[in-house]
C-alpha cells in the first residue's frame, strides 16, 4: 500500500472492499497492517515508487500504485514479473516530453538537430525509450529526485515529467513535445504468485468495490498549489549558478542563509519559488532536490550548491573522476549514515556478519537503501562475499526484516530505528550540510571571483555560532 | 553444483574452440586474399553513435547493454558494442577517410540482451566492409567473397536471398504517412511483422497493390524485376529502385550466382540503403549483408558509400565438419623416469627439440590431455631414451635427439 500522496484515497477504496485496514490512514505511524476480514492477509506501506519493483521480485503478491512506476519498471525490464490487474481510475495524469515555454523547441527540432539534449527526468527508463523512438541523434538523461519543472530552460533542454493534464504543464510554464502516457493508480500483481495461488476471496473483494456506484475515491481532487515556476530571462552568460534545495532541507538551510546576511525573496515555505531572487549581483538561484545537485554541479549545470555530505560522497563513489568538491562544511543538517539490521539477527557488527554469511548461516545480504553508491562501496569494502542493493525511495526502515537483511540510512537520534526493533551495527561517517562546487568553473577567470566571494560568505557564516 | 557462470554467456570448451578457429581462419584467409585487411574496435563505445538516427532500431536500442562509466557524471552513456558494422564505420572515418578505397574485415564479439537467457548474449561474428567509391561492382565482389567463404568452410546447402531496402523505402515513402505513423510501420518492419504493410489504412490502391505485388512475389533472375518495373501500378520513384536492384541481380546472373528475391527476407534495414542479401543454410541464418551509403555520415564522417557483410559464426559453426582433430600422429608425450631437477631440464629440452622439428609435444610428469601416437621416456640423466611406438605397439631404446626425431621422421607424416 502506497504511503504519501495516493495514501487518502486508497484508504477510502480499501475502506469500500471491506478488508478492515482501519490502521491504514493518513495519520499512521504504524508501517504493518493485518486485514481484520481475512487472516491470511497483511500489508507494509512502502514508497510508492518502490512498490512495482518489490512486486516484481516477488515480496509481494499485489500492490497499489500509479500505473507510471510501473511502466517505468517495464521499460527498464521488459521481463518483470509484474502485470496490472485493475485500474482504480484514481490520481489520473499523464508522463509528457516537455521543454520550456521560453525555449524555441518543436517536436521536429529534436528528432532533427544533432544537439546532445539534455534530458532530466524522474522517468530514466521511459525518457530513454522515448528518446529511441523518436530517434534523437544524441541524448543524455539525468534521473532526478524530483523537482523536474525546475531546471528548462536554463539547466536542461527537455524534461520527462508526470503531470494531471496539459493545463498543468503549460501552468508549469513548460510545454508538451510528446504525450508518452498516461498514468492512473492501480492495483498490479506478481505474475508468478497469481499463477500459483489462489486469491480469489481477495479479488472478489477488489472487484466488488469496482462495482459500486459511489466511488468517492475516483472523484478528482483540488489541485495542490505547485511552487513558482516562472521564468525570468535575466542571467547574463558570466552569473554563476547556486543551488539551494527544497523539501525538508529547505528550513535548515534557510535559516544558514539568514547568518550568511544574504536576503533572499521566494525561499520562504510561505513563499517558494522555483527562481528566487537575492541581494547578491551575479548569481542566479534555483531550488532543486539535494539529492541531485553533485551530478548538476558536475556538468556545469550549476556551480555552486548547498547539499548533504551523504549526497557528495554517493555521487563521487559513483564517479571518482567528477569535478565536483567540498568547498565549505556548512554545520548544520547532522546525520549519521549508518548499517541497520533486525534487532533479531544474532551480530553486532559488521565482521560478524560477514562470518555468519561465509559460515553459511546467513543468506547473501539484500540491503535496502537510498544510498546506492555508498552502499555498494562499503560492502566491497568489507569484503561481504555475495549481496544485491535493493534502491528504494525512502521509508527505508519497514523493508527489516522480511524484505531486505541490512539498511544503509543516515539516523539523527537513531530514535525511529529503534521503535522499528532495529538496532545500529556500524557507523560509516557523519553528515553534514556542506557547500560544493565544481573544480572546473573555478578555473574560469570570469566565475573565479564570484565563487570566491560567496564560498568566503558561507565559511564565515558557518564559523558563527 | 550450482553453476557461477552469468545468465545468457557461454564458455567455449576447446571442442567448440577449434570448430570456432576453423571458421575464423578460412574467412581470414579468403579476406586476405581478396586484398581485405584486419582491423579491431575496442568493446566499449558511446551509446551516441548507435542512437544516430537511423542505424539501430528503437528495439534494438531497448536490448544493449549500456551503463554510465565511471567517469559518466556527464549523463552519456557508453555500451558493450552491439553490431560490429557502426563501430567499423566510425573507425574508417576518424582513421582511413583519405583513402579511396578501404577494404576491411574484423572478427569481433557482440552483445545484445535476450530476456530468457537461453541464447548467448554475447555473440561472435566475422565481417567485412567495402568503404568508399564503390558500386554494383562491390555488392558482387561482397557476394561473390561470401559465397567462396561457404564453399571453403563445406557448407554445401545455402541459399542466397535478395532484396532491396531503396525499393522498400520509396514504398513506404508512397505511402505519405505521418512522421510518427512512418516510424512506427518502420518499427513494426524492422521487426519482421510485414503483415504491417498491408494494414496501414491508405486510400491509394495503386499504392497498396504494388505492396501485396511485392510482398507475395518471389523470383530467381533479373527477369523477374523487368516484370515488375513494367507493371502499371509501380511508381517512377519505386521503379528507379527496381532499376538499381537489376543491375545488381544482371551482374550476378552473369556471374553465374544462384540466388532468390525475396522482399520480406530482411530484417533490421534501419541503416541499409541499397542491396540486402542474407544465407540460409539448415534453416539457420548464417550471414548477411548489404548496403549502407548514409551509414558514415551518420556516424560523423563524410557522405561515403559503403557496403558490407557479416558471417554469425555462432551459427556457422554448428555446421561445419571439423578439420581432423587434434593430430595423434603428430604427438609426443614426453616422460621421465625420475623426477629429480635433471631429468625434468633433459625431458624439457628433448621437448624443446620435437616441436622445432614440427611435432607436438606434451609434458606428462603429472598426467597428459592429448591423444598421442608417441612416447619418450628420459631414462638417465645422461641422454638415454626409451621411443614408444603406440601404433605399432614396438618400442627402441637410443641415446639422440637425433635418433627420436629419426624414428618418428622414420614413417614420413612429419615435418611442418
Amino acid at each position: 500500500m502506497p504511503k504519501g500522496k495516493l495514501l487518502a484515497r486508497t484508504s477510502e477504496f480499501l475502506t469500500a472492499t471491506g478488508l478492515g485496514f482501519d490502521d491504514y490512514n493518513s495519520k499512521t505511524r504504524i508501517y504493518r497492517m493485518q486485514s481484520q476480514t481475512l487472516p491470511a492477509l497483511t500489508a507494509k506501506m512502502l514508497n510508492e515508487r518502490d512498490i512495482p519493483v518489490q512486486v516484481a521480485i516477488g515480496n509481494y503478491d499485489f500492490g497499489i500504485c500509479t500505473s507510471d512506476w510501473l511502466q517505468e519498471l517495464q521499460a527498464r525490464y521488459p521481463a518483470s514479473r509484474v502485470l496490472k490487474i485493475a485500474d482504480l481510475s484514481y490520481d489520473l495524469s499523464s508522463i509528457y516530453l516537455a521543454c520550456s515555454e521560453a525555449s524555441n523547441i518543436s517536436p521536429q527540432d529534436i528528432s532533427g538537430r544533432p544537439a546532445a539534449w539534455r534530458i532530466v527526468t524522474e522517468y530514466p527508463a521511459l525518457a530513454e525509450a522515448t528518446a529511441c523512438k523518436m530517434r534523437l541523434k544524441r541524448f543524455r538523461i539525468f534521473p532526478c529526485w524530483g523537482s523536474t519543472e525546475a531546471y528548462p530552460p536554463e539547466n536542461a533542454d527537455l524534461c520527462v515529467l508526470r503531470v494531471r493534464d496539459e493545463k498543468a504543464l503549460r501552468s508549469l510554464n513548460l510545454k508538451p513535445l510528446s504525450k508518452i502516457c498516461d498514468s492512473n493508480a492501480c492495483i498490479i500483481a506478481n505474475s508468478d504468485s497469481i499463477q500459483d495461488n489462489d486469491f480469489s476471496s481477495l479479488l472478489k473483494r477488489f472487484a466488488l468495490s469496482q462495482k459500486m456506484k459511489d466511488k468517492p475515491w475516483q472523484v478528482p481532487e483540488k489541485a495542490l498549489a505547485a511552487i513558482s515556476n516562472d521564468f525570468i530571462a535575466r542571467a547574463p552568460a558570466d552569473n554563476i549558478w547556486l543551488a539551494l534545495a527544497d523539501g525538508h532541507q529547505q528550513i535548515h538551510t534557510a535559516a544558514f542563509l539568514e547568518k550568511t546576511g544574504i536576503k533572499l525573496v521566494g525561499y520562504a515555505k510561505d513563499n517558494m519559488q522555483r527562481r528566487p531572487s537575492s541581494s547578491l549581483a551575479g548569481v542566479n538561484i534555483k531550488v532543486i532536490r539535494p539529492q541531485d545537485m553533485p551530478q548538476q554541479v558536475a556538468n556545469g549545470n550549476f556551480d555552486l550548491a548547498v547539499t548533504g555530505k551523504d549526497w557528495l560522497l554517493d555521487h563521487l563513489y559513483q564517479f571518482p573522476s567528477s569535478p565536483v568538491t567540498e568547498l565549505a562544511d556548512l554545520g548544520f543538517g547532522r546525520v549519521r549514515i549508518v548499517a541497520v539490521v533486525s534487532e533479531e539477527v544474532p551480530a553486532d557488527s559488521i565482521d560478524s556478519i560477514r562470518e555468519l554469511i561465509s559460515r553459511g548461516k546467513m543468506a547473501p545480504l539484500r540491503i535496502a537503501t537510498e544510498y546506492v553508491n555508498i552502499a555498494d562501496k562499503y560492502l566491497r569494502d568489507r569484503h561481504i562475499a555475495r549481496y544485491r542493493v535493493i534502491p528504494t525511495w525512502g521509508a527505508t526502515e519497514v523493508y527489516l526484516p522480511e524484505d531486505a537483511d541490512m539498511l544503509i540510512e543516515n539516523t539523527e537520534t537513531g530514535q525511529t530505528l529503534a521503535r522499528h526493533k532495529l538496532k545500529i551495527i556500524d557507523t560509516l561517517f557523519e553528515s553534514t550540510a556542506c557547500l560544493i562546487g565544481n573544480r572546473r568553473s573555478l578555473e574560469l577567470p570570469f566565475k573565479k571571483a564570484k565563487i570566491e566571494r560567496l564560498v568566503k560568505i558561507f565559511r564565515e557564516a558557518a564559523g558563527k555560532k | 553444483m550450482e553453476s557461477q557462470r552469468c545468465k545468457g554467456a557461454r564458455d567455449l570448451l576447446p571442442e567448440d574452440m577449434q570448430r570456432f578457429r576453423q571458421v575464423e581462419d578460412t574467412f581470414r584467409n579468403s579476406c586476405i586474399n581478396w586484398g581485405y585487411r584486419e582491423i579491431k574496435t575496442p568493446t566499449l563505445e558511446y551509446i551516441h553513435l548507435f542512437t544516430a538516427s537511423g542505424t539501430l532500431t528503437p528495439a534494438m536500442l531497448g536490448r544493449v547493454y549500456s551503463f554510465l562509466d565511471w567517469d559518466g557524471w556527464g549523463g552519456e552513456r557508453v555500451v558493450l558494442r552491439p553490431d560490429g558494422t557502426i563501430p567499423a564505420a566510425r573507425l574508417y572515418s576518424e582513421n582511413l577517410a583519405g583513402q579511396k578505397i578501404a577494404r576491411l574485415y574484423y572478427i569481433t564479439n557482440v552483445f545484445a540482451f535476450e530476456e530468457t537467457g537461453k541464447e548467448n548474449r554475447e555473440k561472435w561474428q566475422c565481417g567485412v566492409e567495402l568503404l568508399g567509391d564503390c558500386d554494383r561492382t562491390s555488392d558482387a565482389e561482397l557476394i561473390s567473397l561470401a559465397l567462396e567463404v561457404l564453399k571453403s568452410l563445406g557448407i554445401a546447402k545455402a541459399e542466397l536471398k535478395l532484396s532491396h531496402a531503396g525499393i522498400l523505402k520509396a514504398l513506404i515513402g508512397e505511402l505519405k504517412l505521418s512522421a510518427a505513423t512512418r516510424d512506427a510501420l518502420l518499427d513494426e518492419i524492422l521487426e519482421g511483422n510485414w503483415q504491417a504493410l498491408t494494414g496501414i489504412n491508405n486510400s491509394n490502391k495503386a499504392v497498396a497493390g504494388a505492396i501485396s505485388t511485392l510482398m507475395n512475389l518471389k523470383g530467381k533472375s533479373s527477369g523477374f524485376l523487368a516484370n515488375l518495373k513494367a507493371l502499371p501500378s509501380i511508381s517512377l520513384n519505386v521503379k528507379k529502385e527496381i532499376g538499381r536492384f537489376a543491375a545488381i541481380t544482371e551482374l550476378l546472373d552473369t556471374l553465374g550466382c544462384r540466388y532468390a528475391i525475396d522482399f520480406t527476407s530482411i530484417r533490421g534495414f534501419e541503416y541499409y540503403t541499397g542491396l540486402c542479401f542474407k544465407v540460409i543454410a539448415n534453416g539457420k541464418k548464417i550471414c548477411s549483408g548489404g548496403r549502407y551509403d548514409n551509414l558514415v555520415s551518420l556516424v560523423g564522417g563524410a557522405d561515403i558509400p559503403a557496403c558490407g557483410f557479416a558471417f554469425y559464426l555462432d551459427e556457422t559453426c554448428a555446421m561445419v565438419k571439423p578439420w581432423s582433430r587434434q593430430k595423434a600422429e603428430k604427438t609426443v608425450l614426453i616422460k621421465t623416469a625420475k623426477k629429480s631437477a635433471p631429468f625434468i631440464a633433459t625431458a624439457f629440452q628433448i621437448a624443446g627439440a620435437l616441436r622445432q622439428a614440427g611435432l607436438i609435444a606434451e609434458l606428462d610428469f603429472c598426467g597428459s590431455q592429448l591423444e598421442a601416437r608417441w612416447s619418450v621416456t628420459v631414462l638417465d640423466r645422461a641422454q638415454a631414451f626409451i621411443v614408444k611406438d603406440m601404433a605399432k605397439g614396438t618400442q627402441n631404446k637410443v641415446t639422440t635427439v637425433n635418433e627420436v626425431i629419426g624414428i618418428m621422421g622414420g614413417f614420413g607424416k612429419i615435418g611442418k
